[in-house]
């Protein structure tokens, strides 16, 4: 039903697409974009794979059922940001490392808690955005007697 | 399997009763663990809860919270010891699987769990929860044989009558708090003055917990409550959830004693309900619901005597609440094992079980003296106190008091001779002993209560002194003179024998009594209210949920109507002004046009394809217009999601069949609509549009907090301050947003997938 071209080409985007995610993900508190657009930007590229090979191929291919999991995942991640610090006595999501302290890199990477908070929403939009493209899919399929 | 072998007991049936095993442990331990406290003098906890309310997790158990906390566990240990034979029974009957046992125990455990907090709680607030959970738990325990309307609708009487009386309660400590600064009991009982506040919060407060006591008005639930399990009545209604109410008005006393007006209005509620539930007592055929009208009654002994107040009358309280504790969960627990021994539930159904019963008759009988205040019963001194304390007050109050003392050994003594004499109605199978022990334990403490009162007066003298706030000495003996107290006690008896024997002459004054309750009670105005309510719900319902776009509307006209308010108030002056056009504004006025265009575009599509597509170019014309406007984050992630939703929506037109896309397509809108979405639309666009327009125009306050989230970001070791605010400086709105995103999915997967994820 999809073009070989169509096929091609997404199968070309997909590391592309993914690679240009994670470098928004993490480069976003130097740059343009943060965990929400990169989640959003990896999603797109899921949906393309799904537009281009159907249902039963993308799940053949790409771990999609864990979509769910990772969303509770990120969420889960993103409340342990927020909250360890305060089982120390801190304040709930207490900057760290703390203003004016040496920040660790990881060659130009920064690594700083908001970052692996970054991550968590990242991990959740992304799930939530291909979940709810799985489960309308599925549903289409089942609608035409596909499984 | 064999005809005749017997069923083995599956893990759900051991565990159940293996629950309620635990369930009686724990209230034995509870028990033992409060006298203990109790007889060491009393002891707490005071925990920080909430430091901007000034509010603490403060317990103690002093004299009064030892009473009710004891009543709770000890009645606890009895009723749930009956309860594990009585449920397996009664589940059996009502052909429901046994495991149901669990959460009846559960639930039973929890309710004297709420109680033991609130008979220890320092604290208003803390209060407060526990006596929500009790409302809560009794709910689902007075519903819990579900299967029947008549419990359903029984359980939410019950939690609508206690529920809206604590908000009446609630609003009574905020009003406290807010005039005394403090929501602690010591603190408040300490700076209660008096005034027009102070009474007032009274008040509120006293009317709650009338209605929980079930007093006059508001005493309609409890009979009705009656659908409840046996143990859940003996338990709750004897001297768990009826005696939270006194128990809050002991409590908060000294607060209440500021007002005489408050007082006087106790001992008014107090006589009328022991009026009115001893004549429906008396006149009263099933069972339980007589036993419910006693309670009724004898808590409005209970409330005359707060009413009455004093050191007198603070002893004939607390000591009353002990006394018809134990006597009324007996009565009770017979009730209920004499249903299940012959299957009658009421008076002319059942007589003549002494013979057959000879255990549960004596255990009774002596429940039932006490309560008629027999000498050498716990209940004789009940009501010796309770003499002396309206002698006191005065000689009306003693007639009042002896009349009211007759109605109740008279309709007691119906109640045990009715089951216990004459002839036999109905043949009675055989009982497990768990049936019929509590009874028998609870008959003999108030015999032994009877013969030596002094522990049992010893803890309501602890209790009566916190209630009065003053040392009280509870002197309760018996004294072979013709003192005043003496002389009514043999008043009543005279009395009550009299109208043991002249009932069958009143029987139809009484029963009229019951059917102008009934026609014209309070209950006809809760009935009314309730079904007033569901009118109002159902029609604002109908009109919201017509069709999606109603909805929409319900959002926009309540908001659009608070805009236009908010806009009307405002100054003009400088708010609507029109700022100067440079040619370097050109691409971005192009942009808004194509945008407006797009959004005009919107409105006149029909089919469902193009529609998407339109939609999306407002969103992308106004990402573009971000982009102008120097937004690069905002623009990024209005295209992503602009780009996201397009192709959800044109994924879910493929789910639908294309004739009913056609179908709908086609459908042209009808009658009022076709004017109503427009017009919804143009004045709610049109208020938004003078909003954004007077904000706009006023110079932007944000600016210095938007320099300093700008220099703050540097120190967060953050380049791009978008990033940082929704990561870090604004983090709790971002988790809170995107547990929504969560729950998004939730629904989605609810709506495609019956709420299966993975």
């Amino acid at each position: 039903m999809t073009t070989v071209l169509t096929r091609a080409v997404a199968r070309l985007l997909l590391a592309p697409v993914l690679m240009v995610a994670a470098a928004v993900l993490v480069k976003g508190y130097a740059d343009v974009g943060d965990g929400f657009a990169a989640g959003v930007i990896a999603a797109l590229g899921v949906l393309l794979q799904y537009l281009a090979f159907g249902r039963a191929a993308v799940e053949r291919a790409l771990p999609v059922r864990r979509a769910a999991q990772l969303a509770v995942g990120g969420l889960l991640l993103a409340l342990a940001v927020a909250f360890l610090p305060a089982l120390a006595g801190g304040a709930p999501l207490q900057h760290a490392p703390p203003p004016g302290d040496e920040v660790v890199k990881l060659g130009s990477l920064e690594l700083i808690g908001a970052v692996a908070f970054d991550v968590g929403v990242f991990a959740l939009v992304l799930g939530m955005a291909v979940a709810t493209i799985g489960l309308i899919a599925a549903t289409g399929d089942e609608e035409e007697g596909r499984t | 399997m064999r005809p005749g072998e017997k069923v083995p007991a599956t893990a759900r049936e051991l565990s159940a009763s293996a629950v309620g095993a635990a369930a009686v442990a724990v209230a034995a331990v509870a028990a033992l663990a409060v006298l203990a406290v109790w007889r060491s003098g009393g002891g707490g906890v005071d925990v920080a809860w909430l430091p901007s309310w000034g509010a603490r997790l403060a317990f103690r158990l002093d004299g009064l919270g030892a009473l009710y906390g004891l009543l709770a566990t000890g009645i606890g240990v009895a009723t749930f010891t009956y309860a594990t034979a009585y449920l397996p029974r009664h589940l059996e009957h009502e052909e429901r699987p046994q495991g149901e046992g669990r959460r009846f125990h559960a639930l039973m455990v929890l309710f004297m769990v709420a109680m033991v907090g609130l008979a220890t709680a320092q604290d208003l607030l803390v209060l407060f929860v526990f006596w929500d959970l009790t409302a809560v738990a009794s709910y689902l325990l007075i519903g819990f044989d579900r299967q029947h309307r008549e419990a359903r609708l029984s359980a939410l009487m019950a939690l609508l009558v206690t529920g809206v009386s604590a908000v009446v309660l609630l609003i009574g400590i905020l009003i406290l708090r807010a005039e005394l600064g403090t929501t602690s009991i010591p603190a408040l009982l300490e700076r209660a003055q008096g005034g027009r506040a102070v009474t007032l919060a009274g008040a509120l407060i006293a009317v709650g917990a009338l209605a929980k006591s079930a007093q006059v008005p508001l005493h309609f639930w409890l009979p009705r409550a009656m659908a409840a399990p046996t143990p859940v009545s003996a338990y709750l209604h004897s001297a768990a959830m009826v005696a939270a109410g006194v128990f809050v008005l002991s409590r908060l006393h000294p607060l209440l004693a500021t007002s005489p007006a408050l007082l006087d209005g106790l001992l008014v509620v107090g006589l009328v309900s022991m009026a009115v539930g001893g004549v429906l007592a008396l006149g009263a055929d099933h069972l339980k619901r007589l036993l419910a009208y006693s309670t009724i009654a004898q808590y409005g002994y209970v409330v005359t005597m707060l009413g009455v107040g004093g050191a007198a009358g603070a002893a004939a309280a607390c000591f009353y609440v002990l006394a018809h504790a134990l006597a009324k969960s007996a009565l009770f627990m017979t009730s209920g094992a004499v249903t299940e021994a012959t299957g009658g539930k009421a008076l002319s159904e059942v007589g003549g079980l002494a013979r057959a019963m000879p255990a549960l008759a004596v255990g009774s009988g002596l429940a039932a003296a006490g309560l008629a205040a027999l000498p050498l019963t716990i209940g004789f001194f009940k009501d010796e106190l309770f003499f002396k304390a309206a002698a006191e007050r005065g000689p009306w109050l003693a007639v009042l008091a002896v009349a009211s003392a007759a109605l109740t050994f008279a309709y007691i003594t119906r109640f045990w001779t009715g089951i216990f004499l004459g002839d036999l109605r109905r043949p009675a199978r055989a009982l497990p002993g768990r049936l019929v022990v509590p009874v028998v334990v609870l008959g003999g403490l108030v015999l032994v209560g009877g013969v030596l009162v002094g522990p049992f007066a010893a803890l309501s003298e602890d209790a009566a002194q916190v209630t009065a706030a003053a040392p009280v000495a509870v002197a309760a003996a018996y004294h072979l003179d013709l003192r005043v107290e003496n002389v009514m006690a043999l008043a009543t008896y005279a009395l009550g024998l009299v109208l043991v024997a002249g009932r069958p002459a009143l029987a139809g004054a009484l029963a009229g009594f019951a059917r102008l309750g009934r026609r014209a009670g309070p209950e006809r105005a809760y009935v009314a209210a309730l079904a007033a309510l569901n009118r109002i719900s159902n029609s604002i319902h109908d009109i919201e949920v017509r069709d999606l776009r109603a909805r929409v509307a319900a959002v926009l006209v309540p908001a659009g109507a608070l805009v236009g308010i908010g806009v009307a108030v405002t100054p003009f002056e400088g708010a609507y002004l029109v700022g100067s056009f440079s040619r370097g504004d050109l691409p971005l006025v192009v942009v808004l046009a194509a945008c407006m265009l797009a959004a005009l575009v919107v409105t006149r599509l029909r089919r469902h394809l193009p529609l998407a597509i339109a939609l999306s170019g407002v969103g992308f014309t106004l990402a573009v217009a971000y982009a102008l406007l120097g937004a690069p984050d905002v623009t990024l992630v209005a295209v992503l999601i602009e780009t996201l939703f397009t192709l959800l929506f044109v994924a879910t037109f493929a789910l639908l069949p294309r004739r009913v896309l056609m179908r709908e397509a086609a459908l042209r809108p009808y009658g009022s609509r076709r004017f109503r979405d427009p017009v919804v639309g143009v004045i709610s666009g049109l208020l938004v549009l003078l909003v954004v327009w007077a904000a706009l125009s006023r110079p932007t306050p944000t600016d210095a907090s938007a320099n300093r989230q700008l220099a703050l970001a540097e120190q967060a070791h953050g380049k791009d301050v978008v990033t940082v605010i929704l990561a870090d400086f604004r983090g709790l709105d971002t988790l809170v947003e995107v547990t929504v995103v969560l729950v998004a999915l939730l629904g989605v997967a609810a709506l495609l997938r019956r709420g299966k994820l993975w």
